[in-house]
């Protein structure tokens, strides 16, 4: 029985040794393969999950983010000078006036599945958005005509008319695989609703030619891209930078509040917070060894907009009156922190070639007193009257009462809309201090934070608003989007004429310039454009907000800085483990 | 005429010694209550509290007037465009636009106290009504009402009044008193119908019964004065969920943009990225709506002895 006993322990204690044995090698042979990756992988913070990996249907911007690691284009943007250069695509575009056609020649590359990268996918994606009328591409190639492809490695583009905007919207739009895609097409266009089944589409494993491909997406959790081997820019020197990735992967983790990522940035669990950090955290994070800080200029548009279907704002007047009320240099000093450009035209001051620097700069360097008094002196003179006038008859200010249209009726109160505090507290508080400015002069307003998606829906589809302010961001660098924001065409449920301009010389003038294919005669048109927009105010340009980033140089360096900052295709192309 | 008047003098002076004889009663009861209510030590610190908050509420008109920088909410100070600690002309500091956190922090006061007392007053006014109404008809109104009252009970109301915000644009600061009001009452409800319950077996309702008094009287004029200390107990317990829902909701983002709140301080320290390093701005109004609530619940609690005399005894007793 002891024998039996102490065979059976000894059995036990060398089960027991050799599971430790097993365990350990287990997990140091885990830890050693994780460490070495680890070293390599780039980790990046996120405030949101992305929502999709369908291309078709990304329309926030962590998709977006995620999906330009894979989706490439024919052309992007060179980071010094913001010029098209040619990505997907070999060489620039050979334009025929005769055939008013445009000819790409493909470089050699390959998908990430290894099947290779032919004139037939390029085609394929243009007749996809096409056909399906992909909401986000559309207004890109609706006027391409036809698409022809003599050799694998050629794509004829013809259009309708000569578009201006064919090289730098419809060349840059993301190209899909058609293996990968055929199929789906093929379901969605034979199904009741084409385009959502499109959408709907449930990819789980992108098929790109971008640096980097989808390893594992664990929701709620990570996402993890790693390195694409048959990335064409590998080795390569295009716009002069030598291309990686010299990277092995990037986990995008996903925090819901700044405070979180920017302790982990402190703490070291993360490499780069791709997202604008907010003013307050920046003197701790510069005092933060191995943490810089980029500040780039943003291409956005940060604006009041008002409802030019409707009495008042229908009247210029007014609308250069609040024009001149607004402080636009308290809003960037106070509200924004300093941490903004002022904006007096509509087109971004980091897109230089295109900006007109010639437009009226309403109420710049006056004092809070004179703006008063000089709104109230361009209302006076068109005819609105008061109970109790701004300005006294001693010229002194005392608090407006009892606006009158000039037609005699009472201004009825109004509304500007703004998105909600979480979402941007400094939209909000604009709204708010906005709206004690009007008050001095007796305009009846009151500011209104609400949800993002309900404004919008208020604002675009149903126009059902008086004032709202808004942002556009990432902005393209060609402004043919004015003619989207102000063409009468435009004013339409969901259209880009929110505020509901018509003006028929804005629209000829926006029409012929989409068509010059002379960038110097466009240039003078869009100029011109400003100039009318900016003459008559349908939107007040606020500021641009800078984009400051935070990333971790203690163990990558090589970002590249652009307009948009950091979190760039090229910045991801190039970075190197310390 | 003048046996009209001698008339008139005669029931006037009769309804005077009435009064007397019913207030001195009261007085009596008040001060009874009051030596009881003295002698409990949490709530002479929630009134002490208290007092010192009204105070506030109170002197929150005072710094707009001494200059227009003070204004909680519009006012800047010309010199100062960031965030700064406390100094001479600003005690508790500068927020991000260099506005006065004293002037909001005293603003903020202001807004607790209408925010909590007015939800609170409302919940219960509509808690006892349902509650005297349910225990005193019972059968079908009874169930009812209660099935009523539970389905509201397990609502939650921070959630509610966020699906609101998100449909309809951020709230007035009186639609949110509103309907936190309105999503509180079946706790108050569910009390009071039991204490109604007990009252209506009393021979005092069945006399009142018997002299032919209407349903209505009975319940107003002889079950509430009854009830109605327990509702106003439950009153203070109220205020301080109404603040603190208050509270959370502009933190959120989703209060009223146009009152300075101690929880839309909150929220601007937050958003703003000035967490970690504000502490001047951070901690007053995360400590003003500690104590307040606290202060309440203080009161509530000593004020549960003054009523409740087993209470008392166990306190003795311990």
């Amino acid at each position: 029985m002891i024998l039996i006993d102490s065979v059976a322990r000894k059995f036990f204690f060398k089960l027991i040794c050799f599971f430790m044995f097993f365990l350990m090698c287990v997990v140091v042979s885990g830890c050693s393969d994780s460490k070495e990756n680890a070293a390599d992988i780039l980790k990046v913070g996120l405030m949101d999950e992305p929502k999709t990996l369908n291309i078709w249907l990304a329309s926030d911007k962590w998709s977006g983010r995620v999906l330009s690691l894979m989706y490439q284009r024919l052309y992007i943007r060179d980071p010094d000078t913001l010029q098209l250069v040619p990505w997907l695509a070999e060489k620039d575009p050979v334009y025929d006036e005769s055939k008013i056609s445009y000819t790409v020649k493909l470089r050699q590359a390959k998908w990430s599945d290894g099947s290779e990268f032919t004139s037939e996918d390029v085609a394929f994606t243009g007749r996809l958005i096409k056909e399906f009328k992909v909401p986000r591409y559309r207004a890109r190639w609706k006027f391409v005509k036809r698409i022809e492809t003599p050799d694998k490695r050629t794509v004829i583009f013809y259009l309708e008319k000569p578009m201006a905007v064919f090289t730098t919207r419809t060349l840059t739009s993301p190209i899909v695989q058609k293996k990968e895609w055929v199929q789906i097409v093929e379901k969605a266009r034979n199904s009741e609703k084409p385009l959502i089944t499109l959408q709907n589409h449930k990819i789980e494993k992108p098929v790109g030619t971008g640096p980097f491909v989808l390893k594992e997406w664990r929701k709620g959790a990570f996402l993890f891209v790693r390195k694409n081997k048959h990335f064409f820019g590998t080795g390569q020197k295009i716009c002069g930078r030598m291309l990686g990735p010299n990277i092995d992967g990037i986990i995008f983790k996903f925090f819901g509040t700044s405070d979180a990522a920017v302790l982990a940035l402190k703490k070291g669990t993360m490499d780069m917070f791709w997202w604008g950090i907010q003013a307050g955290y920046l003197e701790d994070l510069e005092k933060e060894p191995g943490i810089r800080l980029y500040s780039n200029e943003r291409s956005a548009l940060y604006y009041w907009g008002f409802n030019l279907r409707k009495l008042p704002f229908s009247d210029v007047n007014l609308r250069w009156a609040i024009a001149i009320l607004i402080d636009k240099d308290f809003i960037i000093t106070r509200i924004v922190q300093g941490h903004a450009i002022r904006m007096d035209s509509v087109i971004p001051s980091g897109n230089k070639f295109w900006l007109c620097t010639d437009v009226p700069r309403y109420g710049e360097g006056l004092t809070r007193a004179e703006r008063v008094k000089k709104a109230y002196g361009i209302l006076k003179k068109a005819g609105y009257s008061w109970k109790v006038p701004p300005v006294n008859e001693a010229g002194e200010l005392v608090k407006g009462k009892g606006i009158r249209l000039p037609s005699g009726e009472p201004m009825e109160k109004f509304t500007i809309l703004t998105p909600p505090a979480d979402y941007d507290p400094l939209r909000a508080m604009s709204g708010m201090i906005i709206q004690e400015w009007l008050k001095e002069i007796g305009i009846p307003v009151s500011a209104k934070p609400m949800s993002i998606g309900a404004l919008l829906q208020k604002v675009k589809s149903q126009h059902d608003f008086d004032a709202f302010i808004l942002g556009y961001g990432r902005l393209d660098i060609d402004p043919d989007w004015m003619r989207s924001f102000f063409h009468s065409s435009q004013d339409k449920k969901r259209g880009g004429n929110k505020a509901g301009y018509h003006n028929p010389d804005f629209d000829r003038i926006a029409d012929e310039s989409a068509a010059a294919m002379d960038k110097e005669k466009r240039r003078n048109l869009i100029l011109e454009m400003q100039r009318i927009i900016l003459r008559d105010v349908p939107y007040i340009p606020l500021y641009t907000p800078d984009l400051i980033e935070a990333v971790r140089e203690d163990k990558f360096t090589g970002w590249v800085e652009t307009l948009e900052g950091v979190g760039n295709l090229w910045s991801f192309c190039e970075l190197k483990p310390k | 005429m003048g046996r009209f008047e001698i008339g008139s003098y005669e029931m006037s002076m009769e309804k005077l010694n009435k009064k007397s004889l019913n207030r001195s009663p009261r007085i009596a009861r008040f001060r009874a209550g009051w030596a009881i209510y003295r002698q409990n030590l949490l709530g002479k610190i929630g009134l002490t509290l208290l007092v010192i908050f009204a105070l506030m509420a109170l002197c929150s008109f005072i710094p707009p007037l001494i200059d227009p920088m003070y204004q909680p909410m519009t006012g800047v100070d010309p010199d100062i465009a960031k965030s700064t600690g406390p100094s001479l002309r600003h005690w508790l500091g500068t927020d991000f636009m260099g506005r006065d956190i004293l002037s909001q922090l005293l603003a903020g006061a202001r807004v607790a106290f209408m925010v909590g007392v007015s939800a609170a007053f409302m919940s219960i006014v509509i808690g006892t009504t349902i509650g005297m109404i349910a225990g005193y008809m019972g059968k079908f109104v009874d169930t009812l009402l209660m099935r009523l009252a539970d389905m509201i009970m397990v609502m939650p109301t921070l959630l509610v009044v966020l699906i609101l915000s998100a449909l309809f644009g951020q709230l007035n600061i009186w639609i949110i008193v509103l309907i936190i009001a309105l999503f509180r009452w079946p706790g108050v409800s569910r009390v009071i119908r039991a204490q109604t319950l007990s009252l209506k077996q009393r021979p005092f309702i069945e006399a009142a019964k018997v002299a032919g008094a209407s349903h209505m009287r009975i319940i107003f004029r002889h079950i509430m004065p009854n009830v109605l200390p327990l509702a106003f107990l439950y009153m203070t317990f109220r205020v301080t969920s109404a603040i603190i829902i208050e509270a959370a909701l502009a933190f959120l983002g989703f209060g009223d943009p146009s009152t300075v709140s101690w929880g839309m301080m909150l929220q601007w320290v937050w958003k703003t990225g000035h967490m970690f390093k504000a502490p001047y701005w951070l901690l007053p109004p995360g400590i003003c709506i500690s104590l307040i609530t606290l202060s309440f619940y203080m009161l509530g609690r000593a004020m549960d002895e003054v009523l409740d005399p087993r209470l008392r005894k166990e306190a003795e007793t311990g």
